[in-house]
């Protein structure tokens, strides 16, 4: 085969590993609140946001609110980032990140609000 | 007639079928003006009903007809009349209407521009339109309710933005542009004709390449205008399936100029065009279908149609794969045997080429991970720190062959004859390390990407200059990469150089945060829509400088009876960096309540106090003043008060909001007692008011404390802002000039 096929296949494969690596350490998969308070790995939960319960804290500089699953669990949720759109009118909200078992929350690195599924005005005009 | 709409979309789909069975006939009776003329005019039919329907739902938008699902669901009787018109395209079945609208248009220029190749194009093309007026039909937009609402619920506030006015229809233009290449690829397969297709496309593949990047700034200059998170890209699903077709076609555009000199990839470019056709249908199903629903923050629902777009990109991949195996071997090959020289210009293009499809491969891969792994395990998603792990070496690649191969030749060249043409590059590298180093260190793959990024903007802006000179068309590739080089720059200055403080604002302090003082003036409240806007004024100061910043917090009643709050934030744009104030959070503060009974009143809702009874029956706008800046939003509520069950008056306090009181915010009860009320609180979004009565029979209660309103916000000093802009804004021109100069003579 001609060298620059050679030298051509070697980096796209060479890439390709790196990519698939790199897919692989960063995959977040959706657990339960349960088995996010005893994971080692980022993890993604989903929940409903308890009324009431958001509020901003200044201390720690952060969004706090309490995330309440389906099978009743709860657990306190705390987000560095800026406050998404919707955040008050959500029904499922999915955090994103690592449960710090001393402090006893779940720290999200990113933050998915729902809003209910018949959404009156999708926020991409279906793009 | 019941639903006009749905019947002129039936009409359409069989004019877009009778122009195929007619270009059919026209592929093996070339010579028949019979089958031309029909296949022609079914086609110029089916434009005048997609356009007739089009016409139809804007009508139906702009008069409020609620009879339609889609009009309710999407558009309010108090809809300003520039977010009516954009309500046609808010949803998905709107949006498949636009599509289908601005492919009809781009085909009937396809029709008189395809000349011999005509039946081909226009039959690939017309299979295209059958699939999407399939999916139209599907998802009517004229789906008829069984009984008509009385208001419609109105436009997500999200999308009542102008930008998001255009940026559908934009992405929209550029989906169904890339329908052409691929068209004019297989006409070229099909009829042997192996070389014109490309000179004919090639025009459209860049058209396509400016409108969906167009669009995709758009959307990410929204984001970051709007939104308030300060940023511009999430790597979310919905933004990179609109990536995927356009780097794919950007590829495809650098090998159509390498076939159109060297006559070389010539079934490469075949598949390039198919794949970022098929892209846009991959991407539309992964956005449409719902399969992406739980990893996104963009609401998607399942509308049943997913079964029809795995079709469609299944029936295309076979036709593709069909044509490039039944044609392979005819292609004909040149310079085979010919040792392809490292240092040319074709070979930085071909790696170009090759690094532009693996970055479309691997965003293609994160984006697709939840349907991928949900095959297998679990259903996951990856990280936005994948899509950046991955594009980084890959960026930091594209640049360095920016910084040199623009100047390379056609053929062999030599080190030495290139070395002096590498100045300003050098210059530009230099330039570029310097700056980042004085900011901070970032990382290796970081400072590599800004001096490349240096490098090749210094270089291109050489080349672009003197190409200009010479001819003004010329200097559209120098100009694009231009472009890119400070995209990258401002990409590389905002995200590693980004610097924010949040910080607590109570009403009338300074406070300091990221070198500047602020002040709180106070919030300024104006009804608007359904909702109430809250405008934070603040009051900057830095040096000698001063000005005031307006971010502010919309809030409006939500469905589930919470009010639902998006905020906007000021950005002051420098040529070095943006100052970027985000709201966090809105706290109105409480007002002080005397000795006396504070009574909160719903709309509708009625009290009982002492021998009174109160009735809040409506807020009282009349008194507001619109003027910029000014204080004086007043805002009243209208209280039928009944004493001893006689007949109510209405009594109208006012408060001046911004205040905590004013003078016409107490009215006098009427009656011979001596019983005052004072209005002290309004919240619009909830329709209560809080008054305070003050007579015999009060009780004497506790005071509760005033605390003052207070914002929190959060300041970002944001370098490179400007940079970014203006290297899409130049990649966007330098393509615009790209389609006047390959558009064929």
């Amino acid at each position: 085969m001609k060298k620059s096929y050679i030298i051509g296949a070697i980096v796209v494969v060479s890439a390709m590993v790196m990519a698939l690596y790199s897919f692989r350490s960063t995959l977040t998969s959706y657990v339960s609140v349960s088995e996010a308070k005893v994971s080692s790995r980022p993890v993604q939960v989903a929940g409903m946001l308890v009324a009431g319960s958001n509020r901003y804290d200044l201390k720690k500089n952060a969004l706090v609110f309490t995330l309440r699953e389906d099978g009743g669990d709860e657990m306190m949720v705390e987000y560095n980032g800026p406050k998404p759109a919707n955040f008050d009118d959500v029904e499922k909200v999915v955090s994103v990140g690592k449960y710090n078992q001393n402090k006893r929350v779940f720290e999200a690195s990113e933050l998915l609000v729902k809003c209910p599924t018949k959404y009156e005005g999708r926020v991409k005009g279906g793009a | 007639m019941n639903n006009p709409g749905e019947l002129i979309t039936g009409l359409a789909l069989i004019a877009i079928f009778a122009s195929s069975l007619f270009y059919v006939l026209l592929n093996f009776k070339q010579e028949s003006r019979g089958a031309r003329t029909a296949a022609r005019v079914s086609f110029a039919g089916f434009t005048v009903f997609v356009t007739l329907a089009s016409m139809l739902l804007m009508h139906y938008i702009l008069n409020h007809d609620y009879r339609y699902s889609y009009v309710a669901r999407y558009s309010s009787t108090d809809l300003p009349l520039q977010y009516l018109i954009s309500a046609f395209w808010a949803g998905q079945e709107g949006s498949f209407l636009l599509w289908v609208l601005l492919g009809s248009w781009l085909g009937i220029l396809l029709m008189f521009k395809a000349r011999d190749l005509e039946p081909q194009v226009m039959l690939v093309f017309n299979l295209n339109n059958i699939f999407l007026t399939i999916l139209l039909i599907k998802q009517s937009p004229f789906e008829q309710l069984v009984f008509a609402p009385p208001d419609g619920q109105g436009l997500n506030m999200l999308l009542q933005d102008p930008w998001m006015v255009i940026h559908p229809p934009v992405v929209f233009v550029g989906y169904a542009a890339f329908a052409i290449p691929f068209a004019y690829a297989v006409a070229g397969l099909w009829r042997r004709q192996y070389d014109t297709w490309v000179r004919r496309a090639l025009p459209w593949a860049v058209f396509a390449f400016v409108t969906l990047g167009a669009g995709i700034i758009i959307g990410g200059y929204w984001s970051y205008k709007v939104l308030g998170w300060g940023g511009y890209w999430g790597w979310d699903p919905v933004e990179n399936a609109s990536l995927l077709p356009w780097l794919a076609g950007t590829a495809l555009i650098h090998g159509m100029i390498l076939q159109e000199t060297k006559k070389k990839l010539r079934k490469t470019n075949f598949v390039l065009a198919a794949f970022s056709f098929i892209l846009v249908i991959y991407c539309t199903f992964l956005t449409r279908s719902g399969v992406l629903a739980d990893f996104s923050v963009h609401s998607f629902v399942d509308l049943g149609i997913t079964g029809w777009l795995v079709l469609f990109m299944l029936v295309f991949t076979v036709v593709t794969l069909w044509v490039l195996v039944v044609r392979a071997r005819g292609v004909p090959v040149s310079g085979k045997g010919e040792p392809w020289s490292y240092f040319s210009r074709e070979f930085g293009m071909v790696t170009a080429m090759i690094l532009l499809s693996l970055s479309t491969v691997i965003i293609g891969l994160g984006t697709s991970a939840p349907l991928i792994t949900r095959m297998m395990e679990k259903a996951s998603k990856v990280s936005t720190e994948f899509y950046v792990n991955t594009n980084l070496p890959i960026a930091v690649a594209v640049l360095f062959l920016l910084s040199f191969v623009p100047l390379l030749t056609w053929g062999r060249n030599s080190v030495s004859r290139l070395l002096p043409k590498l100045t300003w590059g050098v210059g530009g590298a230099i330039v570029a390390v310097a700056v980042t180093l004085i900011h901070g260190y970032p990382g290796i793959e970081v400072l590599l990407v800004s001096m490349f990024g240096g490098a090749a903007v210094g270089m291109n802006l050489l080349l672009m200059a003197r190409l200009m000179r010479k001819k003004v068309t010329l200097s559209a590739g120098a100009m694009v990469h231009f472009g890119v080089g400070l995209m990258f720059l401002g990409i590389v200055a905002s995200s590693a150089y980004d610097r924010s403080e949040k910080v607590l604002l109570p009403q009338g302090q300074v406070r300091s945060a990221m070198g500047y003082d602020i002040k709180f003036k106070g919030p300024e409240f104006s009804p608007e829509g359904k909702g109430l806007r809250a405008r934070l004024p603040l009051d900057v100061t830095q040096g000698d400088a001063q000005f005031t910043a307006w971010p502010d917090i919309f809030s409006e009643q939500g469905r589930g009876g919470q009010p639902k709050r998006f905020s906007h934030p000021e950005i002051r744009r420098g040529f070095v960096s943006d100052l970027y104030i985000s709201p966090v959070d809105f706290d109105p503060g409480r007002k002080k309540t005397g000795p006396a009974n504070q009574i909160r009143l719903k709309k509708g809702e009625t009290a009982r106090i002492h021998d009174y009874e109160l009735t809040f029956t409506g807020f009282d706008v009349s008194g507001m003043m619109g003027r910029e800046g000014s204080h004086d939003m007043r805002v009243g509520a209208d209280i039928a008060v009944s004493y001893k069950g006689s007949e109510p008056v209405v009594l109208k306090p006012v408060i001046t909001v911004g205040q905590l009181h004013g003078p016409t915010s107490r009215v006098k009860l009427p009656g011979p007692e001596d019983a005052t009320l004072t209005l002290v609180n309004i919240e619009a979004d909830t329709k209560t008011v809080g008054v305070v009565y003050d007579g015999p029979g009060a009780s004497a209660k506790e005071e509760t404390e005033e605390t003052p309103a207070s914002v929190i916000a959060e300041v970002s000093i944001k370098p490179g802002m400007t940079v970014l802009w203006l290297g899409t804004f130049l990649i966007l021109l330098g393509g615009s000039i790209g389609i006047v100069r390959r558009w064929p003579k």
